[in-house]
């Protein structure tokens, strides 16, 4: 053993320990600091940042958007299951980037389209290490799919391939593309329905998200839960495929045959064809023209967007100008050049050139602002498209509104039906001198020679027996200036646009009860028609028949209902007799199909601004005449020709879709055939049978022969009857009186021929009132 | 006069460990082995373990490692070149484990010899310890094993775990300071140098992976991904816990986001379930035990044994720092466990064996009293 002293912890050595526990304790000192400075610092944003951490452990499991379905089944719109692929950069780069080239040329190998070049995701992968979720290709089908799932499935065979899933997602499919797009809607971004059904329904049809999450259990074991996704509701609708088929083919071929029949475009700026059933006020058919596809919505092709001007500046820079109308703009480009040529000099002219670029230029070469004003007039024009007309567009309903007018007076037993009338071709009322279609007069006419022949001296007197205050009830128990609530989105509102009573004056009754002055939209018709001719029943106008869950269990049955009684049943009895006499005595002849008896009635609308003979012809009529089953209004807004004040338009589109569409709701034919009609008949039946199965395109065009012929025929019978029932002549499409000596049309406000009288009407409104119907 | 309070504190520590470890490591235990007391079950094992060899230490006479102390420095040596030999594998992407029935880490092996190693050679030298040249001497013994523990078993935490435990010893034992603050700053320096080098991009990150572990630490954000990761997660688990943290077992950072928290980074969890109280608590246990070994220090019957107890307090309060230190992003990143509660075998029997020498030491106080 060695000396005590040497062997003991000395003083110096003890104080020596001291200094080093006075440094440990500094040092876990300020270790303490460092904790509490992360906290009072850093701590919310961390708190959050752990808080968002842990979100992403979750994963969302897309809802099925439910299916819409026709009256029959078939589908009109559905969810196809399709896959996004998604790269994982922060996988894909593990292991020394060893899984990157595998990854990538696996990737490429497989018929997915992706979103970028194999080069462009590899550098993307590489600038991007911490990406996890980066979506690389968007809404693949399975069928494209299946060979990466393959590989993802089976990955002890594809070890080098990682940082790769899969993600469900649903695309929005229409099968019949086109067809009913008005009334069917489609979606955008996040199946957010715009338009239609789609729209209307959107709650419904939208199921609710899912979501798989892990969690931590009362015994700290993981729990993997699933909140399964709800899919969403079906919608069953009333629309009937079949119908709606014929319609649109009928609409197409009218459009086709009137192209560039007068000025250039299709056969109309619009055609509507609204097919129901008055009894429950289910729709079977909506259309309108011009159509797009459901499945490509956005597609420019064949589309007119008003292209914005360009002013040019001196120093050749190029602003954009947001386009106006056609005609405006026009018009500024002419005084531009006018302005040129007389004062300015050639700098100056330069310095405000206006161009207007065509279609199909490189629009982004004008510059941004050009290229937005560009894309603004393209969304206008593509919501024109989207539209659908028959909710949408308001108008003055003209000589369709003649019934409600005798209904509200004979249900108020204020006519009885019995009344005789003389038409001297004008009324003088407030002043204003009100001239009736036939310009010279309809002579002496029957309560119901006033409907068939569509005389407004007449209605004008009904309206002024009526009174002003019965007349708006009426207007009111029609619903005229309410919305019908269909349920389709974008319904317009039309209360601002019908009579205000306060301060109506005789005038605005004159015109009112033969449809002018106040405006309504095509559903609203049809709907206060059904009412008319079904015994008094207003029924709520609807398409949707049942809600189906994803199971196809019942959620809920929409059941037709009766919102009110606007008129009698002895009133609406008279209706249906009188309008049946329009089609077989008066203006709605030529509405009438082959082996068929209908009711209707025509009205031809001269549109705002008056004198610039641009029309609105429609035709309202229900079949068969004895027990009406449906209620058609086709509408065809400034038909493409010449003279477009002829409801002729509208009554032989009526008739065609008749033709075809009353055999399908096996409607027996109680009326007798000419041979001429049974010769067509035949070819048609024929036809028909075949179309029913499938619509191939040598068919169609045998339909618009077919077409052009009965159109033709139907207007030399006409035109000799009317010859051989009056003394003076009447242009059969206008309705306009004949010169006898010159042979021009005359109009009824002047007398003048008309060609001569179009620039001489003042522009305003207060001048005298010209209308024009048959 | 056996020192209970210290007794009381290591059990305490060891206690609360087991709890916290369970807290931090059932998570992932039960995804990796479908059984959330996997890492529990071990520890506890090694633990019984470790109190088992801490009592039989505490009841050897201490004075019986001064005559093996050869036999501890050869030992420590050659347990760390046994890494080499088929006995040694590798877990965790370093080879420093020896398979021996259980697994070994020589590392740990080695602090302990070398507590005892130059707790010895420092009493012999007596009053000679302090000529420059024997210091020097000494210190340079350590050398050898402090190197082989760098290059062979890759674990540059031990090494300088090693080092700075003989550089403490030497500290006390010898009078002067000036020196010791010299050689502090010194490596404060160098150490600036080459963080500056490596964020200057002079020095390239390939270059060795604790290079860009700098840049990790000087920016932890801008390598979230990589580097960084650890130590950015760690930082989110303390600053979310506030002062009084989430509740026992309520962590969200365990359950993934730190990769293994049941070893190094088992700090930030206890911050962020106990907040920033339950830290400071440990913190302060920690400072008892530390304050315990000192005033077993001074009143040790001989110079051997005070040395062993300065060796052992050197051991914890190093690991304890740095540890806390790299969890709260103090220092770059460098696998340290904290003392009684990380998890880890080799660890904690070695740990306990070291208090059960300082209870030996304790011990020996009544004796020298009577």
């Amino acid at each position: 053993m060695a000396k005590q002293d040497e062997q003991r912890f000395t003083m110096k050595m003890q104080r020596k320990l001291a200094v080093l526990f006075v440094i440990i304790l500094i040092a876990f000192f300020a270790l303490s600091v460092r904790l509490f400075a992360i906290n009072r610092d850093n701590g919310e944003k961390y708190k959050k940042q752990v808080l968002s951490q842990q979100e992403y452990d979750s994963v969302t499991l897309v809802a099925k958007r439910g299916d819409i379905l026709d009256v029959n089944g078939s589908k009109l719109a559905v969810s196809q299951k399709v896959y996004n692929v998604i790269v994982d950069s922060k996988t894909l780069n593990g292991n020394d980037g060893e899984y990157l080239e595998p990854t990538l040329t696996a990737l490429y190998s497989t018929g997915i389209s992706f979103l970028y070049t194999q080069n462009e995701l590899r550098d993307f992968i590489r600038q991007n290490p911490s990406s996890q979720y980066r979506v690389v290709a968007k809404k693949q089908s399975f069928e494209v799919t299946s060979p990466l799932m393959d590989i993802l499935n089976n990955p002890a065979d594809h070890p080098n391939i990682k940082g790769i899933w899969l993600e469900d997602s649903y695309q929005r499919q229409y099968p019949y593309n086109s067809l009913a797009c008005d009334v069917v809607g489609f979606v955008q971004g996040d199946n957010e329905g715009i338009y239609g059904l789609e729209e209307f329904y959107n709650d419904s049809l939208n199921g609710t998200n899912g979501r798989e999450y892990g969690y931590l259990n009362d015994d700290e074991n993981l729990e993997r839960t699933i909140k399964p996704a709800q899919d969403g509701y079906t919608i069953v609708t009333s629309l009937d495929v079949n119908i709606q088929s014929i319609v649109e083919k009928h609409i197409l071929a009218f459009n086709e045959e009137y192209r560039d029949a007068h000025r250039e475009g299709p056969g109309s700026t619009n055609t509507g064809v609204i097919v129901m059933r008055p009894d429950t006020g289910e729709v079977l058919a909506m259309a309108s023209y011009p159509v797009f596809d459901l499945n490509n919505p956005r597609d420019i092709t064949g589309l007119k967007i008003e292209m914005p001007e360009i002013t040019l500046s001196p120093a050749g820079e190029i602003s954009g100008e947001e386009g106006t109308e056609d005609t405006e703009s026009e018009e500024a480009a002419a005084e531009e050049n006018a302005g040129g040529e007389n004062e300015n000099t050639e700098e100056e002219m330069q310095a405000r050139m206006v161009l207007t670029p065509q279609a199909g230029d490189d629009i982004a070469s004008y510059g941004d602002a050009y290229e937005e004003a560009y894309e603004k007039a393209k969304m206008e024009a593509l919501n024109a498209l989207w539209k659908n007309f028959c909710i949408n567009s308001t108008y003055e309903p003209g000589s369709t509104m003649k019934p409600f007018t005798m209904a509200c007076g004979l249900e108020e037993g204020i006519l009885t039906g019995n009344e005789n009338y003389t038409c001297e071709g004008v009324l003088s009322i407030g002043g204003h001198e009100i001239h009736c279609s036939n310009r010279l007069g309809h002579g002496d006419l029957t309560f119901s020679g006033a409907l068939e022949k569509s005389c407004n001296v007449a209605f004008m007197k009904i309206g002024a027996s009526i009174g002003k205050k019965t007349f708006m009830k009426y207007n009111r128990i029609f619903n005229f200036g309410l919305k019908t609530n269909i349920d389709l989105a974008g319904e317009s509102r039309t209360d601002t646009l019908v009579f205000d009573e306060s301060i109506m004056n005789p005038t605005d009754l004159a015109i009112g009860s033969f449809g002018q002055g106040f405006n309504t939209t095509m559903i609203q018709m049809a709907t206060g028609f059904c009412s008319l001719i079904n015994g008094g029943y207003y029924y709520q106008p609807h398409l949707a028949t049942k809600i189906l869950n994803a199971e196809g269990a019942t959620v809920r049955a929409i059941e037709p209902r009766v919102l009110k009684q606007t008129i009698s049943t002895e009133t609406s009895e008279k209706i249906r007799q009188l309008c049946v006499n329009v089609v077989t005595e008066g203006t709605g002849k030529s509405a009438r199909p082959a082996g068929y008896m209908i009711g209707g009635k025509t009205g031809t609308a001269e549109k705002l601004p008056r004198g610039t003979e641009n029309y609105l012809v429609s035709f309202i009529g229900f079949a068969p005449a004895d027990d009406p089953q449906i209620v058609i209004y086709t509408v065809i807004d400034e038909p493409n020709a010449k003279e477009q004040a002829s409801a002729k338009f509208a009554t032989v589109l009526t008739r065609d879709i008749l033709t075809e569409v009353l055999p399908y709701l096996n409607v027996f034919q109680t009326e007798e055939l000419t041979e001429e009609e049974a010769a067509e008949l035949a070819e048609k039946q024929l036809l028909f049978s075949n179309g029913s199965t499938q619509e191939e395109e040598p068919e169609e065009e045998i339909t618009e022969e077919e077409t052009e012929e009965t159109t033709e025929g139907e207007e030399t019978e006409e035109a000799e009857e009317e010859k051989t029932e009056r003394k003076i002549e009447f242009d059969p499409e206008t309705g306009y009186a004949i010169d006898p000596t010159t042979g021009d049309l005359l109009d009824p406000e002047t007398g003048r021929p008309i060609d001569s009288t179009v620039s001489d009407l003042p522009p305003d409104n207060s001048s005298p009132i010209t209308f024009v119907d048959e | 006069m056996f020192d209970y309070t210290l007794l009381f504190i290591v059990l305490f520590l060891l206690c609360f460990g087991l709890v916290m470890l369970y807290s931090v490591s059932s998570y992932e235990a039960n995804l990796k082995f479908q059984d959330s007391a996997y890492y529990l079950k071990k520890q506890l094992f090694a633990t019984v373990f470790g109190i088992v060899v801490m009592l039989i230490t505490t009841f050897i006479n201490y004075h019986i490692w001064d005559k093996v102390t050869i036999i501890a420095y050869f030992v420590s040596l050659g347990l760390i070149l046994l890494v080499l030999t088929p006995l040694g594998y590798e877990a965790n992407g370093a080879r420093r484990w020896l398979d021996v029935g259980i697994s070994l880490q020589p590392a740990e092996v080695a602090k302990v010899g070398m507590i005892i190693f130059f707790a010895s050679v420092v009493s012999r030298f007596g009053k000679r310890i302090q000529s420059l040249k024997s210091t020097l001497f000494t210190i340079a013994l350590a050398v050898p094993v402090a190197l082989s523990v760098l290059f062979i078993t890759e674990n540059l935490s031990s090494a300088i775990i090693i080092f700075c435990i003989v550089l403490m010893m030497i500290f006390v034992a010898t009078p002067n300071y000036k020196e010791y603050f010299l050689i502090g700053a010194g490596i404060i320096a160098a150490a600036a140098v080459i963080v500056l080098l490596v964020s200057k991009g002079i020095l390239p990150e390939t270059l060795s992976y604790r290079f860009s572990r700098i840049n990790a630490w000087l920016n932890p954000e801008k390598y979230a991904s990589t580097t960084g990761f650890q130590t950015l997660q760690s930082l989110y688990a303390i600053g979310s816990g506030d002062i009084f943290g989430k509740g026992l077992g309520q962590s969200m950072q365990k359950l993934g986001f730190i990769p293994e928290a049941q070893n190094d980074m088992i700090f930030s969890i206890i911050c962020e379930e106990l907040g920033l109280f339950g830290a400071t608590a440990i913190i302060v246990m920690f400072l008892l035990m530390i304050w315990r070994f000192l005033v077993i220090a001074n009143n040790a019957a001989d110079q051997f044994g005070a040395l062993l107890v300065v060796g052992v307090m050197a051991h914890i309060s190093i690991q304890v720092i740095l540890n806390i230190a790299v969890v709260t992003n103090t220092i770059p990143n460098t696998g340290i466990t904290l003392p009684f509660i990380s998890y880890g075998g080799s660890s904690i029997v070695f740990l306990l064996s070291e208090i059960g020498l300082v209870l030996s030491v304790s011990r020996g106080i009544r004796l020298e009293n009577k």
